[in-house]
């Protein structure tokens, strides 16, 4: 593998007596489509959050891009290019749709040194991201007019408009219906070939499988598989994770 | 010929957002000699005092609210800023002959320090916890000044006023005055604001912290920018006050009544938009004020509270949101 994108070492998170990540080892090489799957409290959303800024973690290092970002806050590491949607949408609910995406595009992509796009062209962006998902139509509304898939379609076109190198999307397809999720998949894989980096955490085994190229499996706070997709769903261990012995 | 010529290519140089700022400071700048002018015609010493009133109601109401109103963080701390404008003008008078407009600058300095003081040591609190952290600022505050004998002590000071004012006629007519360019100047920054860039980062942090922080915004130094305002207004706002009531005292100076005014009249008013301060104050400000002359002052907090009541109940987006919802229903 050539030099990761993103490279986590011995991640270790506590929430008093309760550890949540137990000595996460993780590379991430760019162009790559993660799956990120384990049960309920395994820790994938409390690995998203300790990777994305949101969480401190306690133990361990995170680089990203071959430099050290622990301690450097979210919107720092959103400016270096790693995203992430929230699992449960976390809408901007007193801004249109359009100012939704105006946020990262304004604090985000013009923080970036090099970067300063004048007014007219960040509506022009915002726009455009908007119809990549669907939602151009909708610029103008409120989120509170948006059904539950738009919604997640808003939080995904958020992050993708920070423009980033890795996108984390928590759970962006819990509660679809099957086309609903086939919707997103093509998203999905449209900005994959648009050269981001994508780590898939989802519960639908379906969607995971095709979508990844490669599986990392948490248990309790701890990985116990990564690797090929066919072969790590096959692996003893995850088994024994989903099915019980 | 060639005055047609030049001016379709230098307007376009300039850009929508930009004309229309200017135009908005114009056009306060013009409301504000409109409000001059009709008092002066008015000439009677007591609407210039009543007028006072309201006119630091509109500053504080909109300085309240580019904290609680734009960024979502409530601060029942408001005494605290005007208080420490207010002893901040009894020091310098004290110790110099500075003309008031350069002590109320020197007042926003010393309580947009005290903002950001506040705002590292409390802007980690969400909701509730902040509210409170703000409440116990100002009773610590109290306690300085209480404790403090250059400043009068828990006796409070006497402040005596020029003979002459500098420009107008009365030195409450001069006072009149300054607190009305402080309300057009602070309205026209909170609008300023709230078409900026500074603006959309202060929406998204009342909508959603860790969103806003995922999509690059700043969320701590934003916040800790939206406190040094706010105090800062507010301070300058108290510091004219030891002229105007020649007697200050910590209790007066430190009421909890600003801290619930300021916080009811954006409420009422509606506290997404720079109209709905000014609306909220100048409507509860003059009911205070007809109310202290023709009933009682005691009257005032309790109108305060029975119209918050009404409005969090019936319209919890203030007059503002009522408009806006009507306009969208004839509209749509």
């Amino acid at each position: 593998m050539a030099k990761p994108l993103l490279e986590a070492r011995g991640l270790g998170k506590r929430f008093g007596g309760f550890v949540a990540l137990d000595g996460i080892d993780l590379a991430i090489a760019g162009g790559e489509r993660i799956g990120l799957i384990g049960p309920n409290g395994s820790g994938k959303s409390t690995l998203v959050n300790c990777l994305s800024g949101i969480l401190r973690h306690d133990s361990g290092t995170v680089s990203f891009d071959g430099r050290p970002i622990d301690g450097l806050p979210a919107y720092r590491r959103t400016r270096l290019g790693l995203a992430r949607s929230f699992q449960l949408p976390k809408p901007f609910r007193t801004l249109t749709l359009l100012d939704n995406l105006r946020v990262p595009l304004l604090y985000a992509v013009n923080a970036r040194p090099g970067r300063r796009l004048p007014e007219g062209e960040i509506a022009e962006r915002a726009l455009a991201i908007l119809g990549e998902v669907g939602l151009a139509d909708k610029a103008r509304r409120l989120p509170r007019d948006l059904t539950q898939v738009e919604m997640r379609k808003l939080e995904l076109a958020r992050a993708v408009a920070t423009e980033p190198r890795l996108l984390f999307a928590d759970e962006t397809m819990a509660g679809l219906s099957p086309a609903e999720v086939e919707e997103i998949l093509e998203v999905l894989f449209r900005l994959n070939e648009a050269g981001i980096t994508i780590v898939l955490i989802e519960h639908i085994m379906r969607a995971v499988m095709r979508f990844s190229t490669r599986l990392v499996v948490l248990l309790a706070g701890q990985k116990i598989a990564d690797g090929m997709p066919q072969e790590t769903i096959r692996n003893p261990a995850v088994e024994r994770a989903y099915l019980g012995e | 010929m060639t005055t047609a010529s030049i001016r379709p290519r230098a307007w376009p140089a300039l850009s929508g957002a930009l004309a229309s700022t200017i135009g908005f400071w114009l056009l306060a700048a013009l409301a504000g000699a409109a409000v001059l002018a009709a008092f002066l015609l008015v000439s009677n010493e007591y609407f210039f005092f009543a007028g006072y009133v309201v006119l630091q109601y509109v500053v504080l109401a909109t300085a309240w609210n580019i904290l609680g109103g734009y960024t979502g963080y409530v601060n029942f701390g408001v005494g605290a800023f005007f208080a420490s404008g207010a002893y901040s003008t009894v020091v310098l008078s004290k110790l110099s002959q500075l003309p008031l407009p350069v002590m109320i600058l020197c007042a926003g300095v010393v309580s947009g320090v005290i903002g950001l003081g506040m705002g590292y040591l409390t802007l980690r609190l969400r909701g509730v916890f902040f509210a409170i952290a703000t409440l116990a600022l100002a009773i610590v505050l109290q306690t300085l000044i209480v404790n403090w004998d250059y400043v009068g002590g828990s006796r409070g000071v006497y402040v005596i006023r020029p003979e002459q004012a500098p420009l107008l006629g009365s030195y409450v007519q001069y006072l009149f005055l300054l607190m009305l360019i402080l309300a057009v100047a602070a309205v026209a920054i909170a609008r300023t604001i709230e078409r900026s860039r500074l603006g959309l980062g202060f929406a998204a942090i009342r909508d959603d912290e860790p969103a806003a922080e995922a999509g690059g915004v700043p969320t701590l130094r934003l916040k800790l920018i939206a406190t040094v305002l706010s105090g800062a207004l507010m301070g300058m706002a108290g510091a004219p006050l030891p002229y105007y009531v020649t007697y200050l005292d910590p209790d007066s100076s430190f009421s909890l009544a600003y801290a619930v005014n300021s916080v009811a009249m954006p409420l009422i008013g509606g506290t997404t938009s720079w109209a709905g301060p000014i609306i909220g104050a100048v409507l509860l400000g003059t009911v205070q004020q007809l109310a202290t002359v023709t009933i009682s002052s005691a009257l005032n907090l309790m109108i305060v509270g029975l119209l918050l009541i009404a409005f969090v109940i019936i319209a919890p987006n203030g007059i503002v949101g009522l408009v806006t919802a009507w306009r969208r229903r004839r509209s749509g």
